[in-house]
């Protein structure tokens, strides 16, 4: 048992982080983190940026070193995320690209869908998004109704999808649609590389409970797609999509490492803050919420730590990732709702009236995501009771 | 970085489990508090046996010489049986403080014996209402020649019976911190023994009087009056030795309501079924791998004499100490009324648990200490490397 790095994962950090400090926006670091607010403004910030990560070779760090990858370890990626969680640096557009659909073409694409998409994804050329979910098929994902039927050499399809993120600026869309009902829901899947810029698609916006337009609806209407971009084999694409989730290996760290990071923060508030003239942090009170939580974060930390061991040990990662997704989750939404609860009868101004900084309330509305995006926290939860404590499945498929 | 038990560390755990299989695994704390105490004696032996209390004494003395993080798998596996018997206060606190605080008299004296499993000790530590504070240490030990005379009481000694040694912190001033430690040989000594009924029998507590007992200056542990600070010392070690004991329950419980759950039928299905059940057993897990993490945490800590330390133990103490009582009283839930009963092993755990609760102090004190070193340390909050 250490938490020491060797000395060439030390040189790994290093170089980042000096990469960081070079090629920040001006004053990031320094806390000055402004992402422009419209639409076409913000597409920019975020293509720049992944354009730079690109240049750096940060991008797709995990990725083999023929197509642009570094070959990172976990470790190295686990270093990646301590970083990048430390500057808060911008979040990647094309994340679901690079963490997601790019290893998936990687490991079961074809030669010539690595060839025409994989270096794109990493450049930041094509932004792509996921098209999972639909309006009658959320948690129950394998009931989803969008269908696509062969016509010559085209596959047409028609449907709806919904929650679709990015979907407003990417290029492209994994889409998973049904090819054939043989009555049983995982069967007769499909998953298809899809043009965002034709005419059978039309993306309208959703506005989001933080007033900020993350994700949308996407009415596929005759949409085409080709042979060629179809992912593994037709009908099969159940299991191409839990290959595709399966690369989501270190999405959750980059979230345990900032909420172990915020503390910093809501120490700086408590001490600001005050009641009865007398700074917050010394209500014993307060103090023991935030012993609470912080004792909370670091178990969370440490457990990320060790499934992360026995994953590097076992040479795969084991069902565990759901316990680190759903502890993540509902400690963040604890930690940044007792963030607000601090700031007393002010708490709910933001914007430009927020009381300490807005950022407060647009991550507090922001995590009541966090247990609904990529599985809620009662499917994880199903999930960790099945797969990990063998109890019986609450539902018959 | 690595982050999970060694391959030593595993073969422990294995044959600690097979050992206390071989005795009973959850009939050894039945018998013992049914009041079959032979079953502690036959228990020591073996541990004896294995090695088990030599494991943090020296290797001139005949121990193993290792630390805390040895002690982890160990301490979870009598977690899991709710294991009687001072195992703690002998090889997680008398041991260390002895190798590192005693004379060379004193570790010639009980160091062997201790690592060969003949010398069994507690710690004599509460008085009163049993605050853990220096101005709650109030028996008196007045000097006279080359001898201390105490006198005074202390609570909650467990299994000074069984034990053959206690550590005893004492006054020796009138300063607050005029605090000495004292090894006191039970055998050489007119103890008065008291039973005090207790709803964790697996701890037996007693009360320990003296009256005018007469300890020899040389059985001093460091200094006059630095008894308090040696014995925060060997509070760390008793902590984080009792939160590794307190995951092997968490872990026992979480194992024993799942194959309830999997097996109990209402409504033509098993309960496991029904997701305020399962669910349910799913928030122990949780709580058991966020207590197992931060229990493995304090004992590298520990070990490592991190600056973090004390933060570490206060931690892990604070979260697993109420996972442990939430975990106790959910799997009682899952039983229904059979969780209730005498005679399945659920309150076992809760008794347990509820008995650890304020020892030494409670999870509001640790949480304190948490936020103490974070409002403390601030600058070196920044991300762990
Ligand atoms: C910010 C955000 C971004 C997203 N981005 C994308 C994206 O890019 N691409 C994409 O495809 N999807 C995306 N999603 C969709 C997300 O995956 C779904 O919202 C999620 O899977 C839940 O589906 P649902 O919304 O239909 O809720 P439902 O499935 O209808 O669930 C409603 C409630 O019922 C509960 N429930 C459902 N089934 C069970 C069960 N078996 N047992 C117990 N409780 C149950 C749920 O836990 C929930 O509380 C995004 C969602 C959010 C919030």
């Amino acid at each position: 048992m250490d938490f020491y790095y060797t000395t060439e994962e030390e040189k790994f950090r290093d170089e980042l982080r000096q990469w960081l400090v070079d090629n920040l926006p001006e004053g990031w670091i320094e806390g000055k983190r402004e992402i422009p607010q419209d639409n076409e403004g913000q597409s920019k910030f975020f293509r720049d940026w992944q354009r730079k990560l690109f240049d750096g070779g940060w991008s797709g760090i995990s990725w083999p070193e023929e197509y642009g990858g570094r070959g990172a370890t976990l470790i190295e990626e686990v270093i990646y995320e301590q970083e990048m969680a430390r500057v808060q640096a911008p979040p990647q557009i094309n994340v679901i690209g690079v963490a997601m659909v790019g290893p998936t073409l990687l490991q079961i694409g074809t030669e010539e869908q690595r060839e025409r998409y994989v270096n794109k994804i990493l450049n930041g050329e094509e932004i792509w998004c996921q098209g999972y979910s639909e309006p009658n098929s959320g948690s129950d994902l394998a009931a989803l109704q969008t269908s696509a039927v062969k016509k010559g050499d085209k596959w047409i399809i028609n449907g709806q999808k919904i929650w679709t993120s990015m979907a407003h600026l990417a290029d492209r869309c994994f889409l998973l649609a049904r090819t054939e009902n043989t009555g049983k829901k995982h069967e007769g899947i499909t998953a298809f590389l899809v043009d965002m810029h034709q005419e059978g698609v039309e993306t309208r916006p959703i506005r989001s409970i933080d007033d900020q337009h993350i994700f949308n609806e996407v009415f596929l209407n005759d949409a085409v797609a080709y042979e060629a971009d179809i992912v593994g084999e037709v009908n099969k694409g159940w299991k191409v999509s839990l290959t595709l989730l399966s690369h989501e290996r270190t999405g959750v760290a980059r979230q345990i490492f900032q909420l172990n990071q915020v503390f910093d923060e809501l120490v700086e508030m408590a001490s600001t803050l005050k009641k009865n003239g007398r700074p917050l942090i010394e209500d014993p009170i307060v103090r023991q919420n935030i012993g609470r939580l912080r004792a909370k974060s670091k178990g969370l930390l440490l457990n990320y730590y060790r499934n992360l061991t026995n994953s590097i040990r076992n040479g795969y990662p084991g069902p565990e990732g759901s316990m680190d997704k759903l502890g993540a989750s509902e400690l963040g939404q604890e930690i940044y709702s007792y963030a607000l609860s601090l700031q007393g009868s002010v708490n709910t101004l933001w914007k430009e009236n927020a009381a300490v900084t807005a950022e407060w309330q647009y991550e507090y509305l922001r995590s009541r995501a966090y247990t609904i995006e990529g599985g809620t926290s009662e499917i994880q939860r199903n999930i960790i009771a099945e797969r990990i404590l063998g109890l019986p499945k609450d539902i018959k498929y | 970085m690595e982050f999970a038990l060694n391959e030593e560390q595993q073969v422990f755990q294995r044959s600690t489990q097979q050992f206390l299989k071989s005795k009973g695994d959850l009939e050894i704390p039945r018998e013992y508090s049914e009041g079959k105490e032979e079953v502690l004696d036959d228990l020591w032996i073996g541990l004896a046996e294995l090695g088990y209390m030599g494991i943090t004494v020296s290797e001139s003395y005949g121990g193993l010489g290792m630390g805390p993080l040895t002690l982890v798998p160990i301490l979870e596996e009598m977690g899991r049986a709710v294991i009687p018997g001072p195992y703690i206060e002998t090889v997680a606190f008398a041991a260390p403080l002895i190798e590192k605080y005693g004379s060379a008299e004193q570790k010639e004296k009980y160091l062997e014996q201790l690592a060969s499993g003949n010398r069994k000790f507690t710690v004599a530590l509460l008085e009163g209402n049993g605050e853990l504070s220096p101005t709650n240490i109030n028996v008196l030990a007045t000097q006279k020649d080359n001898e201390y005379v105490l006198d005074g009481e202390k609570i909650l000694v467990s299994h000074a019976d069984f034990a053959d040694t206690l550590i005893v912190p004492v006054r020796t001033g009138n300063n607050e911190q005029d605090i000495s430690l004292l090894i006191v040989d039970c055998d050489s000594s007119t103890l008065q023994m008291e039973k005090q009924i207790s709803m964790d029998e697996s701890r037996k507590m007693i009360k320990v009087s003296f009256n005018e007992v007469a300890v020899p200056k040389l059985q001093l542990l460091g200094d006059e009056n630095t008894g308090w600070e040696i014995l925060q010392d060997g509070i760390q070690g008793l902590n984080t030795a009792w939160c590794s004991n307190m995951v092997g329950g968490l872990d026992r419980i979480v194992e024993i309501a799942t194959e309830y759950a999997n097996t109990r039928e209402q409504f033509g299905q098993p309960i496991g079924r029904f997701q305020a059940v399962k669910h349910k057993i799913v928030e122990m897990k949780m709580n058991l791998e966020t207590a197992r993490s931060l229990a493995y945490y304090a004992a590298w800590a520990l070990e490592n004499n991190t600056e973090d330390v004390v933060e570490a133990i206060a931690m892990a103490r604070s979260l697993i100490t109420e996972s442990f009582i939430q975990s106790a009283s959910d799997n009682i839930q899952v039983h229904g009324g059979m969780g209730f009963t005498w005679e399945f092993d659920c309150h076992l755990f809760l008794k347990r648990a509820k008995s650890l609760e304020n020892y030494l102090g409670s999870p509001e004190d640790y949480r304190e200490q948490v936020v103490s070193e974070l409002v403390g340390n601030k600058e070196s909050l920044i991300l762990e490397r």
